[in-house]
């Protein structure tokens, strides 16, 4: 009983904070002074333009998904089940674009690319026009977000490598050489897992908002936005917004019917079962070659850019002086958020790995449907719902941030929390049960420490996208509470180069702080 | 492990306090300002802080991004007017500022530092008083042949092809577009747009972008902001900024003033009437007019940097911004259809 009320319970916060927001401001979109209007429904889907934008964003998105999956794919099989030297170092490192804002990547390119930047030194200008027409356009974006997003497709082939029992590629081996295992067993197995993640980087990209409006390629949130901020439309920003969430529903309908039992949860191949190791050979040089290659020009190559240019004691002392309040704040709502969620996402995960409700897929699929939809419209959303005086304990404070990470990221952490479950034997639980422990405690004495090492990754996962989320503090911060991300989008509008760029690194040390706590802590014995 | 636990559970108790915390420190406090600001984060912010130095009242602000065209911290004032946050909005044209005195959203204040103001940069119900302005003129990159110095260079056939223009839906454009409606009639203001289509003129995301256009000769003059123009005159870029329609018979260019407005329900009225004050004292133009944003004082006689054209030298359109906030509402279905959306 008590089991069923907290689970309850934290569905309808979640709900509450979620989709109560989208809720009301659909309401908003279909009433025109108190009557019932589909005017401004009408307005999007007679405008030539919006089909324009629309069709952008769709190959946007499909061009970035499939670069990713391909690339990602390829980059985490290299990783995972092969004997390429410094393999774990490169999955860090492949992973820090995933970890900060993406416009900051961009900016860092239009550093290095743009009319003024490093290689227009040492270009002729007509060149350096070419390099600029190509980063301003719809090359520099699914450039910036496929950089971004890659990590995902390629942690999650490594994760669903973990998953194939050895058994079934030795048996494969017997007859075929590994071309033919891989090509016949392995992908076949993970397919799934890398169409999610494929499915997730095409969702992702179709609500990204920052990259496409700092490189001035429109797409369709980019039009939301300017909807709600150039016209004062809240109406028309919503029904702006409606053909992406549909595309969001729709895609999430099909994930659901191909995908999701083969998804959901990710049970590992017992640790008996060590992965087969492909031997590289004579390709063994070859392929490191490549992946030092792609690593120095998607990952190492922003950075250095950004820190080049900030290679001025000024710049940072600047920086320091004008973004260190926002800096503090932005550390702090993220701790908060990634604790709010972790509580959150574990309720949540337990729910869908126990099926305990019987609306457990709906919970779920309300999850990834607020993580794809565009932040600008649950911004939005939760300035139309909270921008109240009975509720100003929320719209005025830092709550509201926090409400917002909460319907954007709990899919991470109740994700994370059911995979982490599913490597617990039930019977344990089932032990406690019969020997009448209550759910409290079983959950508090036994799921939990069970799953503290998923517990701990969903906080730090949580934490890192608190801490990096741009679009919907942007629109929802209260007077003297802006994050340090968006201090740093303020503070470009005619900020110097050094001094930006300052921020940036800044921004990237603070995001990867986190990541180098959690090598550690999972190095750490006490946390196996 | 538990020890682990301990010492995140405290984390994050701290930080939930402190965040809770916040709500004391909030609107509601007493000794602060909340200030809605669209002018530039870089160059409003030092003197937001001076104020707060000077007063000890604290500020808190939220600041627009160019993402939003600088339009954002508009919509959370038209959101919050029945529940009001803001106690001053520092408006980086005076457009939205009578915008907000149409919609009910600001309340009168005069003050005592606007006196030597001219009036056409002031509300006559002093809804909203303006300050440190902006010029609309041309950057002309100095390879090119014809110098252009009037706003008809636009659908001059000498220069098809050769202009480029920012957005005319958002910023300093579409008051400038705007502006040209009350001050030619429809008609002629439409035959103007659209003769500057026929003429090839291109269209930017900006006006920062329009200067850089220019200054890499992709385009031979453009229409911005003199902000823009003198920031890259002051990097060296290849352009030479000229005002516009400066001869005995000719039009004038379009003056841009930032705006400082009262909020009406403003929850600190006393510390939004010393911010506004502060904003609009002569020591504020000074301030601003040595910024890298290069503002017009309007106050006479406040010292200026060498780039910076005195108020009194410069032949300004005569416009009603009330009018032309009304005319910006009126032609922006025609707008959109220039644009093509």
């Amino acid at each position: 009983m008590a089991r069923r009320a907290v689970l309850i319970f934290a569905a309808a916060v979640l709900a509450a904070i979620g989709l109560l927001p989208l809720l009301v401001m659909f309401l908003q979109s279909v009433t025109v002074d108190g009557h019932l209007s589909l005017v401004a429904y009408k307005d999007v889907l007679t405008s030539r333009t919006q089909w324009v934008l629309l069709k952008h964003s769709l190959v946007l998105s499909s061009l970035t998904a499939l670069l990713a999956t391909v690339v990602g794919m390829f980059l985490g099989i290299l990783l995972a089940k092969t004997d390429l030297p410094f393999r774990r170092f490169f999955a860090v490192l492949f992973t820090v674009p995933l970890l900060v804002p993406p416009y900051i990547t961009a900016v860092s390119w239009s550093l290095l690319l743009g009319r003024e930047g490093f290689l227009a030194r040492f270009l002729s200008s007509s060149a350096a026009e070419v390099t600029s027409g190509l980063l301003f356009d719809l090359s520099g974006c699914v450039l910036v977000l496929f950089s971004t997003f890659l990590p995902v497709v390629m942690l999650l082939t490594m994760t669903f490598l973990k998953t194939i029992n050895p058994r079934l590629e030795e048996a494969g081996k017997l007859t075929s050489g590994w071309l033919g295992v891989l090509k016949g067993i392995t992908v076949p197995l993970i397919l799934p897992g890398v169409l999610l993640a494929s499915i997730l980087v095409f969702l992702l990209t179709l609500g990204e908002f920052g990259v496409p409006a700092f490189l001035r390629y429109d797409v369709f949130p980019v039009e939301t936005f300017t909807q709600f901020a150039a016209f004062y439309d809240f109406g028309a920003a919503t029904a702006a917004a409606v053909p992406l969430a549909v595309i969001t529903f729709l895609v999430l309908v099909v994930e659901r019917i191909f995908l999701r039992k083969k998804t959901y949860e990710v049970k590992l191949a017992s640790a008996g079962d060590g992965p087969l190791v492909i031997r590289l050979g004579r390709i063994r040089s070859r392929c490191l070659v490549f992946v030092c290659a792609l690593c120095f020009f998607i990952v190492i190559l922003p950075v250095l850019v950004l820190v080049l240019q900030s290679m001025s004691f000024d710049a940072y002392v600047q920086a320091i002086t004008r973004g260190g309040d926002s800096l503090l704040g932005s550390l702090l709502y993220a701790v908060v958020g990634a604790s709010a969620l972790s509580v959150l996402g574990f309720l949540c995960g337990y729910l869908i790995h126990t099926k305990a409700l019987s609306f457990w897929q709906s919970l779920d699929s309300m999850t990834i449907f607020l993580f794809a939809l565009p932040s600008t419209l649950i911004g939005i959303g939760l300035v139309l719902l909270w921008n109240r005086p009975s509720t100003n304990f929320i719209y005025a404070t830092p709550v509201i941030i926090i409400f917002g990470y909460i319907a954007r990221y709990t899919v991470l952490t109740s994700r994370i929390t059911a995979s982490a479950l599913t490597q617990i034997p039930p019977s344990m639980e089932e032990a406690a049960r019969i020997a009448g422990a209550r759910w409290f405690r079983r959950t508090a004495l036994i799921v939990a420490p069970l799953a503290r090492r998923g517990l701990l990754a969903g906080w730090l996962v949580g934490y890192i996208f608190c801490l990096r989320d741009t679009g919907i503090s942007m629109m929802v911060y209260p007077p003297g509470h802006d994050t340090f991300p968006v201090r740093i989008f303020t503070l470009m509008a005619n900020g110097s180069a050094d001094f930006i760029a300052a921020l940036c690194v800044i921004m990237i040390v603070a995001a990867l702080l986190p990541l180098g706590l959690l090598v550690i802590l999972f190095k750490s014995r006490r946390f196996v | 492990m538990k020890q682990v636990i301990r010492t995140l559970f405290i984390i994050v108790l701290a930080a939930a306090m402190w965040v809770a915390g916040c709500r004391k420190d909030g609107p509601s406090g007493a000794g602060e300002v909340v200030v809605y600001v669209s002018e530039d984060q870089v160059f409003s912010e030092p003197i937001l802080k001076d104020f707060e130095s000077q007063t000890g009242i604290k500020v808190k602000a939220v600041y627009d991004t160019e993402e939003t065209k600088s339009t954002g911290v508009m919509m959370r004032l038209i959101s919050e007017k029945n529940n009001p946050l803001a106690d001053v909005f520092w408006a980086n044209e005076p457009i939205r500022a009578e915008a907000l005195k149409q919609k009910g959203i600001a309340a009168p204040y005069k003050s005592p530092n606007a006196l030597e103001i001219p009036d056409i940069h002031k509300d006559p119900e002093y809804y909203w008083t303006g300050f440190s302005a902006r010029a609309r003129v041309f950057v002309v990159n100095k390879k090119a042949e014809n110098k252009p110095n009037s706003i008809l260079a636009y659908t001059d056939p000498r220069w098809k092809g050769k202009g480029v223009i920012a957005n005319p839906l958002f910023g300093t454009t579409t008051v400038e577009i705007a502006a040209l409606f009350t001050l030619w009639g429809d008609a002629r203001a439409k035959a103007f747009m659209e003769d500057m289509k026929k003429n090839d003129v291109g269209i930017s995301t900006s006006n920062g972008e329009s200067t850089d256009f220019v200054a890499s000769g992709q385009y031979e003059f453009s229409l911005v902001d003199s902000d823009d123009a003198v920031s890259r005159i002051r990097q060296g870029k290849s352009i030479e900024m000229v005002y516009p329609d400066q001869g005995e018979n000719d039009s004038g260019c379009l003056i841009v003033p930032n705006a400082v407005v009262l909020i009406n329900g403003a929850r600190h009225p006393d510390n939004a009437r010393k911010l506004i004050d502060y904003l609009l004292s002569k020591e504020t133009e000074r301030k601003l007019a040595f910024a890298d944003c290069a503002q017009i004082p309007l106050h006479p006689g406040v010292e200026t940097p060498s780039e910076v054209k005195p108020i009194e030298e410069i032949k300004a359109m005569n416009i009603n911004y009330g009018q032309v906030a009304g005319k910006m509402e009126e032609i922006q279905q025609y707008l959109k259809q220039w644009v093509g959306y």
